[in-house]
């Protein structure tokens, strides 16, 4: 099997550069399609006139040949009306909606069976509403004006977006919290580069409503999301978890293994509250710290440390480079100048983390 | 020596094994989601137009999300042009960036690699094939060589996807880094040529120090990865992804030859350059069914990472000196690090949802998972010749010379029980959930979750060679100061020492119950409750059960046409069976038969008062409001407000840890041709420990009784402060669009101590001043930064995009004070000088060309 996947992965390259060269090297293009060229792209009907050709194209894409119209309990006369028919009103919506990948999904599903409908697989029937555009609920909105009440609009886009990342969605804190998936998602035009985000980013989208964790990561030490290099959904699944602050991991370790694979060992000499969670000393989004740490050090490792010897000692300012009699444990990296393997040790010479 | 580099072949290898495997690349696993870098992030290269024309002909202005936040207008729809059956849009910015200014700065490098030359702001090419939803989308930037990324992706929307890509990820550690070895980014330090190993004097590291230019320490991730994802059935997705990351190059670490601090003009400590040349290549398959009734999905993740090194070694340039009169030191200067080892990880796991009647779900989640190691072992000493003190002058060790070592005995793996770490940690868990809707206005929810971490084999610190238990301590350089010193058990020689024998496995069994429901007051008003309990069974730690219990109260409410609300409560209660202060007495030589108690009897590990926070009873009071209010048609305010307050129950051991903060954002978007936002933040965080310092090595743990006396008790109060603030706008005058922003972030930190009597403190001399009580200099860290854009359409085809972010930043941390001017203090050697200042400047010509 997998030989054929990589055969048609070839064929789709060779295909993508062949396609791209002419662009690349500055070629003359055609001209440009205008967009009454592009309505006409659009079925012109339901009664399968042109479904024949686009038939004999289009093999069957099994994420869009289930697309019906969605119910409306607010709107239970109503009947399917067609896409014509809402571009009737909605042109302008409708050219931003025809750029995205719901609508080029839609729009071939519907040239190869014309039962699939576009708008209304979403949107419900329209006949109600194409009636009566101001009558409340008679259309399945999704915006905070809309009669359509939330569950409803999650139940929708769910119809055909159930499972996967969104398996634990029932129950979720964001759930629980009244958020519709039209809340982050705008799948009306083509704002994101994926995933049609409400804003261009999945980072500005998550910041509509925690742009106080936003703010954290501008901090000193900090993972490198401003810098636009990762993103929350790297970590964190907003559609639910099996974690409360939704990790997408089983546990915090897991996720920061992800990145940081050398951490997880196990090592010859665990550190145990760096085995039980890396948030024990470290803060994920943000620290006025070196490297993300929850306080200074050496304070920081003296919260857990009074064995006799020398951990238990209050410095002063006087142990600081500059000061009367420097000390390296308060120095630069302080305890961990000698304990630099503090995240485990594999030698057999390391159970303190000195090697 | 170098571990057996990483099998280049492993990648295809792997993903010839993925792609007939079967989740879906989206948010519930994996990372790179999203690829970017900091031009784009900061707004560098140009975005798209919105459309002038808005978002309806039926409706003016913006409509909102169901939670109040305005949606954006959409962006100039592109008018893509024909090539047979397929229709392409592109754009490709072109151009150039200059830096100004400190721009070789660490903090201003940070996870972006700014050069001065030809950039590639952004190249987007989109394909579509209308007929068959066909499709190919390319996307690709670079600012230089280490900090760029590509990203491909082809398929047929709702078919399948296969998508590629690139990245370059740099992380500059530090600016001013001054090595006194050769071989940076290896794992060979070799002392520069004007320092000897084990016989330089201060002084003339100082010297070789001040002749180094100034170098800058980054790490780069590049990463490499493809992924495929296939409708098999409209009920049936089945997911592939392989990638590998490779980290090169180095950052700052350490390097012990024994406490400075006690023996002036003695012993080493050295911050060193560690390499990091390591490679990781992670797996994902699964494959995933969704029907009316059921929902499951099958996953297998794997991650193998690879380190190119085993061992790093470091010179120290440092003698050592023993603190027996009329003895000597034996010559050791080789210092050595075990890096981390080579390790596997696969998961295998299930998840199986059924509907219910009442509009519910049960769902079951079943996984077991595997991560091991088996890395070869270093010796435990890298010395040649002997190590420690020599009393007779012979340099001989054995018979009378006993403090003197012999290194054939240790610097080999045959003095190892085993020679490799053979080390395996197996983990189990298990959730079960439903969610019930027995009535309208009533969700029910509820589950209980399992976790274990089993760790296999243990690892016991012997020498047949010698008989010895435990390990050298310190690269040797403890025995060598300090006679007899060694760090090892004999039940012959040293019966009575006390050192590490053995690793401690740290087994982890979790498991909880929740149960919870939301009431639905009106249409738009929700009240909810959670109770969730958890006991955590660690394994040899201080605490054998812990016990956390928490109640959540939420209260939501949409009902006013113009503001959402949210606001919740937790309540949460730490507890757990007796505390003990030392369970780790099996890991020690006193566990072991023929172990003779010392004459004053055991030391006591620690104070029995301690509570490690982790473990400690704790009460938790978590607060969270926030409010989006909608400020007629064309702005939003949304605040926030949020505390988090925790008290421990601890004498000795974090005390109190509280964070509380308020946010407030402001957007306006009155037309398509203006978007501009104001935001304020501010937030405060209370960290407050206590320790005791020791004033004898004795039996009595107590506090307050003769090693821990009351008066040697100190306390430490950290509070931190950040404020932040931004303002942008962006204004559409006609053909040119203008873009700026201003952004502040301003942190500071205070340290204050207090402390019972000048017996708590390292240096007694310090309190003898009369205060009991002191401070830290202020962290501080501050930057502003502003940016102005402007983008200027030449045709049709060609708009120029003009940019410049000016950028302040201020950092003081008190940990490097000194080191700016001396990097070399009695036998410390500091890499750098920490995190500096700077100020920069970086302009952009970029030329934006429309395919």
């Amino acid at each position: 099997m997998h030989s054929r996947a990589i055969g048609l992965a070839g064929t789709w390259a060779r295909r993508a550069v062949l396609a791209l060269l002419p662009f690349l090297l500055a070629a003359p293009v055609s001209a440009q399609q205008t967009r009454d060229e592009l309505a006409q792209r659009l079925p012109a009907d339901f009664s399968g006139a042109q479904a024949e050709r686009g038939a004999r194209q289009f093999l069957a894409a099994p994420g869009f040949a289930l697309a019906s119209v969605a119910r409306n309990p607010l709107a239970p006369g109503a009947e399917p009306v067609g896409e014509k028919t809402c571009i009737a009103c909605h042109q302008l919506e409708s050219e931003h909606f025809t750029h995205t990948l719901h609508a080029l999904g839609l729009h071939a599903a519907a040239k190869a069976d014309p039962s699939v409908p576009v708008c209304e697989t979403c949107h419900g029937p329209g006949s109600l509403h194409a009636k009566d555009p101001t009558a409340k609920g008679a259309i399945i909105g999704y915006t905070r004006t809309s009669a359509t009440p939330v569950a409803q609009q999650t139940a929708v886009c769910l119809g055909c977006h159930e499972g996967g990342a969104r398996d634990h969605w029932a129950g979720s804190i964001h759930q629980r919290n009244d958020l519709s998936c039209s809340d982050c998602h705008n799948p009306m035009a083509k704002f994101s580069g994926d995933g049609l985000l409400a804003k261009r980013s999945i980072n500005d989208t998550c910041a509509q409503c925690h742009n106080d964790v936003r703010q954290q990561f501008g901090r000193r030490s900090h993972m490198p999301l401003n810098e636009g290099q990762m993103s929350c959904v790297d970590c964190h699944n907003p559609h639910g978890s099996l974690t409360a602050p939704l990790l997408k991991t089983a546990t915090v370790n897991e996720t920061c293994y992800q990145c940081h694979a050398e951490k997880r060992g196990p090592f010859l000499f665990e550190h145990a509250p760096v085995r039980e969670s890396c948030l024990n000393c470290h803060t994920p989004h943000g620290s006025n710290q070196h490297a993300l740490l929850v306080a200074p050090v050496p304070f920081l490792c003296q919260q857990c440390h009074s064995q006799l010897g020398h951990p238990n000692d209050l410095q002063t300012p006087a142990s600081l480079a500059n000061g009367a009699h420097p000390d390296e444990r308060l120095i630069g990296r302080a305890c961990l100048t000698c304990h630099a393997q503090v995240h485990g040790s594999n030698a057999p010479s390391g159970p303190k983390f000195h090697e | 020596m170098p571990a057996a580099p990483f099998d280049r072949a492993a990648l295809p290898l792997a993903l010839a094994l993925a792609l007939p495997a079967v989740g879906y690349a989206d948010s519930g696993s994996g990372v790179d989601l999203e690829r970017g870098n900091a031009l784009l992030a900061r707004r560098g290269a140009a975005d798209a137009q919105p459309d002038a024309r808005g978002t309806s002909w039926l409706q003016p202005g913006q409509r909102r999300s169901p939670s109040g936040h305005l949606y954006g207008c959409p962006l100039e729809p592109p008018t893509p042009e024909r090539l047979g059956e397929w229709e392409y849009d592109g754009h490709v910015q072109l151009g150039w960036i200059g830096t100004f200014g400190d721009d070789g700065n660490a903090l201003w490098n940070r996870y972006v690699r700014w050069d001065s030359g030809l950039v590639l702001g952004l190249m987007e090419i989109a394909l579509r094939r209308p007929d068959d939803g066909s499709y190919a989308d390319l996307r690709a930037s670079r600012i230089s060589s280490d900090d760029a990324f590509f990203e491909a992706a082809f398929g047929r929307a709702g078919s399948y996807k296969v998508q590629a890509f690139l990245r370059e990820l740099p992380n500059g550690v530090s600016d001013s880094t001054r090595p006194i070895w050769n071989g940076v980014g290896t794992n060979e330090l070799t002392l520069l040529p004007d320092l000897e190993p084990g016989a330089s004097s201060s002084a003339e590291v100082a010297a070789v120090v001040a002749g180094v230019a100034p170098q800058r320490l980054q790490v780069v991730r590049s990463k490499t990865g493809i992924g495929f994802d296939a409708w098999l059935t409209p009920r049936w997705v089945a997911h592939a992804k392989v990638s590998e990351e490779q980290r090169s190059g180095a950052r700052p670490f350490g390097g012990a030859f024994f406490y400075n601090f006690l023996f002036p003009g003695n012993a080493g400590v050295l911050e060193t350059p560690r390499p990091v040349e390591d490679s990781t290549v992670t797996l994902e398959t699964s494959l995933r069914y969704a029907g009316s009734r059921w929902r499951m999905e099958f996953a297998y993740d794997g991650s193998f990472y690879r380190d190119r090194y085993r061992r790093f070694r470091f010179e120290s340039p440092f003698a050592l000196t023993p603190t027996r009169p009329n003895a000597t030191s034996a010559p050791i200067y080789q210092g050595q690090f075990a890096l981390e080892p080579d390790n596997d990880y696969h998961r295998l796991r299930t998840s199986i949802t059924r509907r219910l009647p009442w509009d519910g779900e049960f769902s079951v989640t079943a996984a077991a998972g595997r991560m091991s190691q088996d890395d070869g072992l270093i010796a435990p000493i890298d010395c040649s010749g002997t190590f420690g003190v020599d009393i007779d002058g012979s340099g001989v060790p054995g018979g009378a010379n006993r403090f003197l070592h012999d290194c054939a005995d240790w610097n080999t793996t045959a003095a190892l029980s085993r020679d490799s770490a053979d080390l395996r940690i197996d983990t189990y868990s298990f959730d079960s959930r439903f969610v019930l809707q027995p009535v309208a206005a009533l969700q029910v929810r509820g589950g209980v979750r399992f976790n274990r971490e089993d760790y296999r084999n243990a690892y016991l610190a012997y020498n047949p060679l010698t008989g010895d238990y435990g390990y050298i301590t310190e690269n040797g350089a403890q025995a060598s100061i300090q006679a007899g010193a060694l760090g090892t058990w004999n039940p012959l020689t040293s019966p009575s020492v006390i050192t590490r024998v053995r690793s401690i496995p740290l087994d982890l069994q979790t498991q909880g119950a929740n149960l919870g429901a939301d009431w639905r007051l009106g249409e738009r008003r929700s009240l909810g409750l959670n109770l969730d309990t958890q006991r955590d069974e660690p394994t040899n730690r201080e605490r054998r059960r812990v016990d956390k219990d928490s109640v959540k109260l939420s209260y939501v409410d949409r009902s006013v046409e113009s503001l959402t609300l949210r606001a919740s409560y937790t309540g949460i209660e730490q507890g757990g069976d007796s505390y003990v202060p030392d369970p780790y007495g099996f890991a020690y030589s006193s566990s072991l038969p023929g172990f003779v108690v010392p004459g004053g009897g055991v030391p006591a590990f620690t104070v029995d008062a301690m509570r490690k926070y982790d473990l400690a009873d704790r009460r938790e009071h978590k607060l969270d409001l926030s409010a989006t209010l909608a400020l007629g048609r064309t702005a939003t305010l949304s605040a926030g407000v949020r505390g988090d307050w925790n008290d421990y129950d601890a004498q000795i051991g974090r005390q109190a840890y509280d964070r509380h903060g308020v946010s407030l954002q402001w957007e306006w978007q009155p037309s398509p041709a203006t978007l501009a936002s104001v935001h304020a933040g501010a937030d405060r965080a209370r960290l407050v420990m206590a320790n005791v310092a020791d004033v004898v090595f004795g039996p009595d743990g107590s506090l307050g009784g003769p090693d821990f006396p009351d008066n040697a008790r100190w306390w430490v109060f950290d509070k931190q402060r950040n404020f932040n603030a931004g303002v942008r706008i962006d204004h559409d005058f006609g053909p040119l669009r203008v873009d700026a922003g201003w952004n502040l972030v301003d942190a500071r930190g205070v340290t204050a101590y207090r402390f019972a009597s000048p017996v708590a403190l390292a240096y007694f001399e310090d309190g003898l001043g009369g205060a009991t009580d002191g401070r830290f200099p202020t962290m501080r860290y501050r930057v502003d930064s502003l940016s102005l854009g402007l983008s200027l359409p030449l045709s049709e085809r060609f708009t120029l995009r003009v940019f410049d972010l000016f950028e302040r930043g201020r950092v003081d941390d008190w940990h490097y004070l000194g080191l700016d001017t001396a990097r070399v203090i009695d036998h410390r050697v500091y890499l750098d000088g920490g995190p500096r200042g700077y100020t920069a400047n970086l302009i952009g010509l970029l030329l934006d060309i429309r395919l």
